[in-house]
């Protein structure tokens, strides 16, 4: 059956990791050891473990796993729910990001059951016994869950995500179609959740030079914008074989994005302007 | 001293899917044509050398490792292909819909697996 939406939870998975050493390509300080375990309180009949990776960077000692039984009888529905409830009534240092609840903000973002999704509108009835919860991939770790995004968001700002203009000014705004305002549907909804880009194998092995599918993806948006003037320069800045061409179309980016965009078309409309531009 | 941060974990934890798992091995066939094409090399020029020469490559092409190693020679032929045909339909700006791209990948697979059969069958066929 394929998959038809970035939702679809596999039921059967042949492999739920690459086979791989759990430690393979990872320097000393990222090595990740066996931590603590929570076993469910006593009576409780319908329980899920959840796996979660664990850093605290006052400790000076390296992450690990520790384990949460939780008793699903007495809360919410969500993923986010389950690690709400482990921070108020199991361990108040566990620490994540989180803001909306409704997956419109994107802090809740991270890797779970191996695929990156927002916590928010993960179902734990779709998660797997243990769920295992990591940190959006190949990043640098704050804390626990929290990973440092600053390289990410100076990616996101190298494509100059504003309107850029030469004409004058208008009287008034600057107008748009309602069929030009509809080129950037599927675009314009990106929450900057950082999904795609933690996701993509691609930025793993390049991550200083590959612009990954976020920024690209907003790139894009600017790019297919009728009132943006700056197609030209925002055309050279991408022309490179890193910045944009580091894209294999592996297309993990779209399969994970939790907004159900498509960064991966998204990078492929780059590459033909750019040839459309060359002929 | 302030320790170095960890980096969080990509390879080792992230689900094989099959848009990643497609993808590598569209690598790893690429890399085992790009050694086995020596091989075809040699076996032309085995060819033109004569007799003698092409049946101690046949005789080698006919043992068990020989023909384990062209099984997947020719796998990886069709499925270079095949997988190739489908970045060219990328390329060009189609099939990027999500349902689009997990049909085209199983029927990449699907496909290859008959080729490499049919061209076996014939294969042996022409060889009896």
């Amino acid at each position: 059956m394929p998959v038809r939406s970035s939702d679809d939870v596999p039921r059967r998975t042949l492999l739920r990791r690459f086979p791989v050493p759990r430690n393979f390509n990872v320097s000393p300080e990222s090595r990740i050891e066996t931590g603590k375990t929570w076993p469910a309180p006593v009576g409780t009949t319908r329980t899920r473990k959840f796996a979660i990776y664990r850093f605290d960077p006052h400790a000076g000692r390296n992450p690990r796993i520790d384990t949460f039984e939780i008793d699903l009888d007495d809360c919410g529905p969500m993923v986010l729910d389950a690690l709400i409830k482990i921070k108020n009534e199991i361990d108040p240092t566990l620490t994540f990001r989180r803001s909306c609840r409704e997956g419109v903000c994107g802090s809740c973002a991270m890797n779970i059951d191996g695929t990156n999704w927002l916590a928010c509108t993960r179902f734990i009835s779709d998660t797997r016994e243990p769920a295992t919860i990591y940190p959006l991939n190949n990043l640098r770790i704050i804390k626990d869950l929290v990973p440092d995004l600053s390289h990410l968001f100076a990616q996101y700002a190298l494509v100059k995500p504003w309107l850029q203009t030469k004409s004058l000014p208008p009287e008034r705004e600057r107008l748009q179609l309602p069929e030009e305002r509809r080129r950037l549907d599927g675009y314009y909804e990106c929450i900057l959740c950082f999904c795609c880009t933690a996701g993509c194998p691609s930025h793993w092995w390049n991550p200083q030079r590959f612009l990954g599918p976020a920024a690209l993806l907003q790139s894009w948006r600017w790019l297919s914008d009728s009132r943006d003037e700056a197609t030209g320069e925002r055309l050279d800045e991408l022309e490179d074989p890193f910045r944009l061409y580091r894209c294999h179309t592996i297309l993990n980016c779209t399969r994970t994005c939790p907004k159900h965009l498509n960064p991966g078309k998204a990078i492929a409309s780059i590459k033909k302007l750019l040839i459309e531009r060359r002929s | 001293m302030q320790r170095e941060r960890p980096l969080s974990p990509n390879l080792q934890i992230y689900r094989p899917q099959l848009t990643s798992v497609l993808s590598i091995t569209h690598r790893l066939t690429g890399v085992l044509l790009s050694v086995g094409s020596p091989f075809f090399v040699i076996w032309i020029v085995a060819a033109a050398d004569g007799a003698r020469s092409y049946a101690a490559f046949a005789d080698m092409l006919g043992s068990p490792l020989g023909l384990a190693l062209s099984f997947m020679w020719t796998f990886s032929l069709f499925f270079h292909l095949c997988n190739g045909v489908r970045h060219l339909v990328w390329d060009a700006g189609y099939g990027f819909e999500l349902r689009t791209i997990y049909t085209s990948g199983w029927a990449v697979l699907a496909v290859s697996a008959l080729l490499t059969v049919i061209a076996w069958i014939a294969g042996l066929r022409l060889g009896a």
